[in-house]
């Protein structure tokens, strides 16, 4: 699965989003995406994607925001 | 300050027969037990135990998935219980910026015993079950004891007290009791109080088995499993719930036109200081003497007690000892039910379903029976044991005892209200 299809099958599971809506410019806080549905979110990612990310990392604000740092931190796995 | 009399306003509850309030009295009134056999799929030894459960609620469409998501089961049955009973007083759900209302002083106070253990089984099983090296982020907002109290405030705006009362099965009697202080100080207008429990989670379902204080049962005997004051008498059933009330200032309730159910007009709580899970009736004797000084009553102003009675061997006699010592020689013509035998012993939530049937029967004038008692333990006797529906007795005033382990003791006194 790509970055995208796990975020809309989160938001979709977690929040009943549906998935057409989550496009790259969609503000993830506009699809229900707080501060404790971005820690699951993430928890999400990391055990999916075998990835682990730092603690300061900065919040992603949209959905294309996201997509970027999960393809980036998938393409550093050795 | 002048003290304030405290209408109840609303009512409501998650009924394990998965109708409505009128539903829900109906079947106690007809001795209807929701008493099951549980049997779970927990490898190796499963549970298998008389239970009640709550199967027709579905926390998603009571709630909202996201919302749901964000809670343990504790906290979805609660919330759905305080929204079924905020919009039976009329009142609007939402923030308060929408509907004019200022809820600064309006506040939740709520009776949990073992807060969202779900989750923090859930989280056991991937460390050590499955090996896991960390559990999801979401574990402590699920697991903590005030969980319900918090969501219930946030979704009903409400800037008052949000506070949470975990003493056995007496915490939401004693949640309601505090409720009842703020509204009648002047401190809070409006209180939403209640309880609510579920203790299914493997390993605490088995220390209570591990007590030896449950009823035992299969499929066709579950049912009447739990008997209070039976001479077969065979220990207490578990059950999940969730029960809430709106406690509110009488003007304040009357000048909105709110349907008032009934009035709560005295607490007392005490601790027997004597031992963990032994009772003594001298503790519960002193808490129902403070309830009925509380409400300027009488032990003659009493025609109903919803009693404790959760059907254990050592918990039934106390009771019936101390009502004896509180009521004299009149006790013999004290209307007295055990509920328990129909809708089990929801823990945290117990107090708060015995408060709302006590209320109830109080409203209806009517009282809903001890089911499956044939045969009365002699040392039981002594109190007018109420073994089927009974209509046309005039209810004027009625308590309701929470005995909890730890000694903790604590009585509501109720009065009618005219129609």
């Amino acid at each position: 699965m790509d970055s995208i299809g796990l975020i809309r099958e989160f938001l979709e599971e977690r929040l009943g989003v549906a998935p057409e809506t989550v496009v790259a410019e969609a503000p993830l806080g506009e699809l229900g995406v707080d501060s404790l549905m971005m820690l699951e979110l993430i928890f999400e990612f990391e055990d999916r994607f075998g990835v682990k990310l730092s603690k300061d990392l900065k919040s992603p604000r949209t959905v294309g925001e996201m997509v970027s740092l999960m393809d980036r931190l998938r393409s550093q796995q050795p | 300050m002048s003290q304030r009399r405290v209408a109840i306003t609303g009512l409501g509850l998650v009924s394990p027969y998965g109708g409505d309030l009128a539903d829900f009295f109906g079947r106690l009134l007809a001795g209807e037990s929701a008493v099951r056999f549980l049997q779970t799929e927990d490898i190796p030894r499963p549970l298998a135990m008389p239970f009640v459960s709550c199967p027709a609620f579905d926390a998603e469409a009571s709630l909202g998935r996201p919302l749901a998501g964000t809670m343990d089961r504790f906290a979805q049955l609660g919330t759905a219980a305080a929204f079924s009973a905020w919009a039976d007083a009329g009142l609007a759900c939402g923030q308060p910026a929408e509907n004019g209302e200022n809820r600064e002083r309006w506040g939740v106070s709520w009776g949990t015993a073992l807060g969202g253990t779900l989750a923090y089984e859930k989280g056991y099983k991937e460390l050590w079950i499955k090996g896991r090296e960390r559990i999801s982020p979401l574990s402590v907002i699920l697991g903590m004891n005030n969980a319900a109290n918090a969501h219930i405030s946030i979704q009903l705006g409400l800037g008052g007290v949000s506070m949470s009362h975990t003493v056995a099965c007496a915490s939401s009697a004693i949640a309601i009791g505090e409720a009842f202080r703020r509204v009648r100080s002047g401190e809070a207008p409006v209180m939403l109080t209640g309880g609510s429990d579920v203790p299914q989670a493997y390993g605490v379902a088995r220390a209570w088995e591990a007590l030896r204080v449950l009823a035992s049962g299969d499929e066709k005997t579950a049912p009447r499993a739990c008997r209070p004051f039976s001479a077969d008498r065979d220990g207490l059933v578990l059950g999940e719930g969730g029960a809430a009330l709106v406690l509110e200032d009488w003007e304040h309730a009357v000048a909105r036109g709110a349907r008032i159910h009934g009035e709560l007009i005295g607490y007392g709580t005490t601790c027997d200081h004597s031992h963990l899970v032994r009772p003594e009736a001298a503790g519960q004797v002193r808490a129902l003497h403070l309830a009925l000084a509380d409400g300027g009553l009488s032990p003659a102003d009493i025609d109903y007690v919803n009693a404790h009675g959760t059907a254990t061997a050592e918990g039934d006699p106390v009771e019936i000892a101390a009502l004896k010592t509180v009521f004299g020689d009149a006790a013999g013509r004290l209307a007295v039910s055990g509920t328990k035998s129909m809708h089990g012993h929801q823990l945290g939530a117990a107090g708060a379903v015995e408060a709302i049937v006590t209320v109830l029967a109080l409203r209806e004038q009517a009282i809903p029976p001890t089911a499956h008692l044939a045969e009365l333990d002699p040392a039981c006797a002594g109190v007018d044991h109420v073994t089927a529906a009974r209509h046309g007795q005039p209810l004027r005033a009625a308590l309701s005892n929470s005995f909890a382990f730890g000694g903790s003791n604590a009585v509501l006194a109720f009065r009618a209200v005219a129609p």
